[in-house]
């Protein structure tokens, strides 16, 4: 009899269990289906160009503030050097990395550091702090050395641009000038194809 | 074309502010589309991309040139003190 009634039970759970079915309500709740949508409403990436879009009313303002150089810049002198002497800081930025050189007048290297260099690995390379502090770093390498008045040339967008800046001149380095040196083509060779989302 | 190197695309710092030479820098890239035109060259543009995008650039100017012309009509102005009462 009692035995009876297990197989009964059993038999009554096996019945049950065939039609259990796993639903997951995840889908229902999901906000955008479609991958894409999804990326696109995301907030766009920051690209490190702080001021691309800003509108400011300028144009006569600039012409007697010496902002921009002139026949004589070349000579002119900063801390006791003329410009064209001045020791070069090139800082080479793209969106995984971010890579600082520093070099005398004529482009001989004295000292290299990149974000890789200084122990981020990885995707912490092309974050703005990692660019912050490779720039503290060999900007103080720079200072122990006597480099103390240079100019910067900034080549790339990356997360990277800005903050490799202010990292110079947080380390205390005295940047006369910043130049902007990306390699822009109108008519350039053709590129990879599009990455797929 | 090459441009000489420190004398085109430079900004000199002044009182130690590099955020507003940054800034000005960018600005001045990004009006003369340089940086639009580096984003674009990162990957290949396929044909009915440019097309479309020169569609949509002519349409965007067309209503621009309109829309400023509106503007200049609603602010036209011909007195003999331009903003009476702001003096």
């Amino acid at each position: 009899m009692l035995l009876n009634k297990i197989t009964n039970i059993s038999k009554l759970c096996g019945l049950y269990l065939n039609k259990l079915k796993i639903s997951t309500s995840a889908t229902a709740f999901r906000e955008v289906e479609d991958r894409r949508l999804m990326l696109r409403s995301m907030p766009a990436l920051d690209e490190g160009t702080a001021g691309e879009k800003a509108i400011e009313i300028d144009s006569h303002l600039y012409e007697k503030s010496g902002l921009f150089p002139d026949l004589d810049t070349p000579n002119k002198l900063f801390n006791g050097i003329p410009y064209k002497e001045l020791p070069i800081f090139n800082v080479r930025v793209s969106k995984n990395n971010t890579i600082l050189t520093m070099s005398d007048s004529k482009g001989v290297i004295k000292l290299t550091r990149s974000c890789g260099i200084e122990g981020f690995k990885n995707t912490k390379k092309g974050t703005n702090i990692a660019a912050q502090a490779t720039a503290i770093s060999i900007a103080s390498r720079a200072l122990e050395k006597g480099f103390k008045t240079v100019r910067v040339r900034v080549r790339g967008l990356g997360p990277g641009r800005m903050s490799a800046i202010k990292g110079l001149q947080m380390a205390g380095l005295n940047i006369v000038s910043i130049t902007d040196s990306t390699r822009v083509s109108w008519n350039p060779p053709r590129p990879r194809k599009q990455r797929k989302l | 074309m090459r441009h000489a190197s420190f004398i085109a695309r430079t900004v000199f710092v002044q009182n130690n502010d590099v955020e507003a030479a940054c800034r000005l820098l960018n600005r001045i890239l990004g009006r003369e589309e340089i940086l639009d035109q580096f984003r674009r060259t990162r990957f290949f543009e396929k044909p009915f991309q440019f097309r479309r995008r020169i569609n949509f650039e002519k349409c965007k100017a067309i209503y621009n040139e309109d829309m400023d012309r509106k503007i200049q009509f609603v602010l036209r102005k011909n007195r003999l003190d331009p903003f009476p009462g702001c003096s």
